[in-house]
């Protein structure tokens, strides 16, 4: 039985509730236990330390510090959510000077950060050791076309995330493969979906999802994959407008990880809030 | 000896094609050797640039498997074993106008960089008696600046510039803005950023392409942010990349979490939200946005509230 701290992150409270759903479902049956940190905050998701970057410290330092008191490593669902929160664990481990500044931080809140939780990732948890879950697939996805798209915050910077190697890593494939499903190499793979951007850059976010979801079907794939919430919202909500952009008529569903071996596992597509999905959901269930 | 095979992507007199070249290579030796052996002894009409083969001139930098390296830097048999095989893509730098084989123009993108004056605008006090004065402390915090050797890999894959360059620099050009910035002996900052962020500073998809890129271990990525913390305290936050930082910043105060109905509002202002009406529509079929959902503040707000003032106090120290 593995256990962990649960950092949901915020969207999957708001728009991505169906990634909550299915990463509980699937935890729950893989006996990965998966204890929800009382009071966790927003990770600052990118962009507070753009304007505060002591604040930006502080909110994970804080979030740290809850998990430490349970104890517990922290597991995430999402790209962002982890790079942040390994981004502050690096930061505060490697100056003692800063970690003391920030200690004095969040004393005014009462907590202390110590520094002996890992933070981790669900698809790390699961490519790490695929033994103890693979067994229970019970529907595999046999002949699948899964594009693996990983998206950037769970690969760099390698030397905060360093879970394997940036250039050329593995684990997504190594999960698609174990739920019988097969990867589709792709030369997006380790692409930027512009979800950061979406506001300021939109029409360019925008391109870049037509141009990923075109490269998937040309690829083969009949769906993608990915680790990342946010990465699944962009590439899923926008391919309306991703398509207008590079021309192309390519529709394709884009599950999030824990859906994927939820599938593999039994669950139907409406039990992992497929349906939930703006782009091609039905192809999900045909295939089923 | 192992063998190894490059895939070379050619481009000569308007024309692309790829090339195989196969060799023989010994531990060691640099994707650089492995060029300069082709050009030797396979084909001498291959073009490419190096110079001090020792990953101080910038000149060699170029993509394999997709990937910007410096080529004297990169030991073949690291090559092979990353991607476990015997056969490499080898390309010209991404986002750069290829002028023959591995060689690219650089002249644009060295005139771009000007726009963010890269170089000191020394302050009154300053004279050529005197000098440029600066503390040791003041010194550090820009010394690391000077490995940037202008090679272009974080240029290579950064995916705003791939979307789009006309309205974003260089992330060299960042850095070297950021560079001065902090530089205690420059008057202007504001002619660097100001610069910075007419050229796309909040444009910046922070998808950390140019900081996994640089073999110098610089963060363009890092810098880019420190431009945008420094655009807050110079005030000059009228644009929808800065609403939207501090939209989740109150957030974070207010409710512990993001209030993802209000943030579209908060960024963008009202009248361009009504222009996404239909996205919204989109959303709210297939039950994803919920404008009715108000999401309760969490139980110890009021300590991350005390957090947050004490994180600005601890910023003024
Ligand atoms: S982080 Fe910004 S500057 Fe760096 S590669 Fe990505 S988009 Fe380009
Ligand atoms: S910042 Fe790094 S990657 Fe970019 S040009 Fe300078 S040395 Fe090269
Ligand atoms: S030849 Fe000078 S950096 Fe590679």
């Amino acid at each position: 039985m593995k256990k962990f701290a649960f950092f949901p992150g915020c969207v999957l409270e708001g728009s991505a509730k169906e990634a909550l759903d299915a990463t509980i479902k699937v935890a729950a049956a893989l006996e990965i236990e998966l204890v929800e940190i009382p009071g966790w905050t927003c990770c600052g998701a990118s962009h507070v330390q753009d304007m505060d970057p002591m604040a930006a410290l502080a909110i994970n330092a804080r979030n740290m510090a809850l998990a430490e008191k349970m104890g517990l490593p922290i597991l995430t669902v999402c790209n962002t959510c982890t790079l942040m929160l390994r981004q502050a664990k690096s930061a505060l481990d490697g100056d003692d000077r800063l970690k003391e500044k920030v200690n004095r931080v969040i004393a005014s809140g009462g907590y202390e950060y110590v520094g002996f939780s890992d933070i981790t990732h669900l698809l790390w948890v699961l490519a790490e050791d695929t033994a103890f879950w693979q067994r229970r697939i019970s529907r595999p996805l046999t002949g699948t076309k899964v594009a693996a798209y990983y998206g950037c915050h769970i690969l760099r910077p390698q030397k905060i995330m360093n879970f394997e190697d940036s250039a050329n890593p593995r684990s997504l494939e190594t999960v698609i493969r174990a739920v019988g499903a097969e990867p589709v190499d792709f030369p997006d793979k380790l692409q930027c979906c512009g979800f950061h951007a979406f506001w300021t850059a939109e029409k360019d976010a925008v391109f870049l999802t037509g141009k990923h979801v075109d490269n998937a079907v040309k690829a083969g794939a009949d769906m993608m994959a990915t680790p990342c919430p946010l990465c699944q919202m962009q590439l899923d909500m926008y391919q309306p407008e991703g398509r207008q952009a590079v021309h192309s008529t390519a529709e394709i569903p884009v599950l999030h990880l824990a859906q994927l071996i939820g599938l593999g596992l039994g669950f139907s597509p409406a039990e992992l809030g497929i349906n939930r999905h703006v782009s091609a959901a039905s192809k999900v269930m045909l295939n089923q | 000896m192992p063998t190894m095979t490059f895939t070379i992507r050619r481009f000569v007199e308007a024309k692309s094609f790829s090339r195989d070249y196969s060799f023989e290579y010994m531990a060691g030796n640099t994707v650089l050797d492995g060029l300069i052996f082709i050009k030797e002894k396979l084909d001498p009409s291959l073009a490419f640039t190096a110079s001090c083969r020792n990953g101080v001139c910038g000149a060699c930098a170029l993509r394999v498997n997709g990937q910007a390296v410096l080529a004297c830097e990169t030991a073949i048999e690291s090559l092979a074993a990353r991607y476990h095989s015997a056969r490499l893509t080898i390309a010209p730098l991404g986002n750069f106008t290829v002028l023959r084989d591995l060689v690219v123009d650089w002249q644009p993108k060295l005139d771009r960089m000007k726009q963010v004056k890269p170089w000191l605008i020394p302050q009154d006090a300053f004279s050529a008696d005197t000098g440029c004065r600066q503390s040791q402390t003041d010194f550090d915090k820009i010394r690391g600046y000077t490995d940037c050797i202008l090679c272009g890999a974080c240029v290579s894959e950064c995916s705003k510039l791939a979307a789009d360059s006309a309205d974003f620099l260089e992330p060299f050009a960042f850095v070297k803005a950021q560079k001065y910035v902090a530089d205690s002996r420059d008057d202007a900052p504001l002619k660097h950023l100001d610069p910075a962020i007419q050229a796309g500073l909040w444009r910046c998809m922070h998808c950390e392409e140019c900081t996994a890129k640089c073999p110098k271990s610089l963060d363009p990525a890092e810098d880019i942010a420190k431009l945008r913390v420094m655009a807050f305290k110079k005030a000059m936050v009228n644009s929808a990349g800065a609403q939207h930082a501090q939209a989740f910043y109150e957030d974070i105060n207010d409710i512990g979490r993001l209030n993802e109905a209000k943030l579209a509002i908060r960024t963008d202002g009202i009248m361009k939200s009504l222009t996404r009406v239909g996205l919204a529509y989109r959303l709210m079929k297939v039950d994803k946005l919920d404008p009715f959902h108000l999401p309760e503040p969490i139980k110890n707000i009021s300590k991350v509230q005390k957090i947050l003032k004490a994180a600005k106090e601890a910023d003024k120290s």
